[in-house]
């Protein structure tokens, strides 16, 4: 009976997950593939960038963090929420006022110049595929659970299933079904923490308290600060701005849906991160404490739900992967067509829309095949955020508020956050003991401001 | 205190439910649009008051 209810659970999921996806038509124009035609309300943009950023470390890695750590992750999560709230007011309604505008490459190169455009283009290119490899590899562990599937085969599906609707759809179809993950994650999760506190949690308030306060207790304890200051510099900078928020912030309908969407998703993300962490403090009463953090949801949720719900969770798990995987994906294909083809070539509308189908096919293959090789789904995801940060960022937020930005400060600036950040990440991991994002970022400002006083304007070269 | 914080995370359970279900609200509108009415005799689409600022578009 309990294999019956969880396959249809599962079936039904497969089900309106094609039906959403047919739904949202192909595209027929390189816009509607790229900006999605720039119609998208407030309601599909917010659900998109909280889809997006709910991936597997903000839901299993935040519960596991909260039955280790207590609400210490909480603290370390606002940044996050900080982040989100400054991209809403200063930079997303700036990027959505650019005219002709379909990426932050393009952004950059209306700025500063061509070659900033193309640089700016290869490194977005290159994140949006290694975050890809990190998702499909996440996406895998789950469908390994759920089927027992060889590693191979759970990547090829996963890759199959997001390639396929994201070619034929674009960013529509991506924002589409990223809101039908984004209902099916917000209703089921919050649901099994009501439902375990209501039905398995002994004690009440006093001892929910309790836990809390020993589990975030225990985090401070264990938890170095100068490894806090680290999170909380990847929570701030690591995600900002990444292909894919820039590609909603450019597709909302209005510059207020730009600015409104990054601001409620980003007070969303505090709230959802309560949820996590409290799933996590329940769990300390259920899961025995020697869990490994990754499996503190799964061993939870299989211990108080029944089976079927089991297998609904594991439907959710699957579908935050997808929302974030085929974002990425969107974003990459857009990018390459936009920053790097379209720069060398002028392709007309009808080619270009196929040169991004195509694009989005050749990532999602690099990317599963990267996947197999990626050791841990934190640390792929640490090591992007390591990287765009210091590689992208001061480059955009300059040249969208500097009156005159310089082509050789963005040029330099990105030059040399990339290499610092890629030298401390995976080259010289130990020279220093701060995350590689502090150093790499220093640097990239350092380089910005000498090819600020050095450099010309666009006009005077 | 203790009850406290309980009831922030029930409500910041309940507030992500009532965000899911605002856009699937959405979803559905955007998926299966309402059928709208032909436009009633002497209007023109002309008429239409224009949507607020659609740069960049």
């Amino acid at each position: 009976m309990d294999t019956v209810l969880s396959g249809a659970a599962i079936a039904v999921y497969v089900t309106l997950l094609v039906f959403v996806a047919l739904r949202a038509r192909a595209a027929r124009e390189f816009e509607d593939f790229s900006v999605a035609k720039r119609e998208l309300p407030l309601a599909l943009i917010f659900g998109s960038i909280a889809a997006d950023y709910i991936g597997p470390g903000f839901s299993i890695g935040f519960v596991g963090r909260g039955f280790k750590s207590g609400f210490l992750f909480l603290a370390v999560g606002l940044a996050y929420a900080v982040q989100n709230i400054f991209v809403g007011l200063l930079v997303a309604p700036k990027l959505r006022q650019l005219k002709d505008c379909y990426t932050l490459g393009d952004a950059i190169g209306q700025k500063y110049d061509r070659k900033c455009q193309i640089l700016a283009g290869v490194i977005s290119v290159a994140l949006c595929t290694s975050f890809s490899a990190v998702m499909i590899s996440a996406g895998s562990v789950v469908l390994d659970d759920i089927f027992g599937l060889p590693r191979w085969l759970s990547v090829s599906v996963i890759a199959v299933v997001t390639a396929s609707y994201t070619t034929f759809g674009g960013l529509r179809a991506s924002v589409i079904t990223d809101a039908f993950h984004f209902v099916l994650f917000a209703l089921l999760l919050p649901v099994t923490l009501l439902y375990a506190l209501l039905f398995h949690f002994q004690g009440g308030a006093a001892s929910f308290s309790q836990q809390a306060f020993a589990a975030t207790a225990d985090g401070f304890s264990s938890t170095p600060t100068i490894q806090i200051i680290g999170f909380v510099a990847a929570f701030l900078l690591g995600e900002t701005l990444i292909p894919p928020y820039a590609n909603l912030a450019l597709a909302s309908k209005t510059t207020k849906v730009s600015r409104n969407g990054f601001i409620l998703a980003g007070i969303f993300s505090t709230l959802w991160f309560a949820v996590m962490i409290a799933i996590g403090i329940v769990a300390r009463t259920v899961v025995a404490g020697d869990t490994k953090q990754d499996y503190v949801l799964l061993s939870f949720v299989g211990s108080v739900m029944p089976h079927a719900g089991y297998s609904l969770l594991l439907v959710a798990l699957v579908s935050i992967v997808l929302s974030s995987l085929d974002s990425l994906l969107n974003a990459g294909a857009v990018v390459f067509t936009q920053d790097i083809i379209r720069r060398f070539s002028k392709l007309p509308d009808a080619l270009a829309l196929k040169a991004g189908r195509y694009s989005t096919i050749i990532i999602a293959g690099v990317a599963a095949a990267a996947a197999v090789f990626v050791p841990s789904v934190i640390e792929g995801l640490l090591a992007c955020y390591s990287i765009w940060a210091p590689a992208i960022l001061p480059a955009l937020i300059f040249g969208l508020w500097l009156k005159a930005p310089r082509p050789l400060a963005g040029i330099l600036s990105m030059c040399t956050g990339t290499l610092v950040a890629v030298t401390f990440q995976f080259v010289l991991p130990t020279l220093v003991n701060v995350p590689a994002i502090i150093p790499a970022l220093g640097s990239a400002l350092l380089a910005y401001l000498f090819g600020h006083c050095l450099g010309k304007t666009n006009s005077g070269t | 205190m203790k009850v406290l914080i309980l009831v922030l995370v029930v409500i910041a359970a309940l507030t992500v439910i009532a965000s899911g279900v605002w856009v699937a609200v959405a979803l559905i509108h955007a998926i299966c649009p309402p059928r709208q009415s032909p436009p009633a005799r002497g209007s023109s689409p002309d008429a239409q008051e224009p949507s607020d600022d659609r740069s960049g578009a």
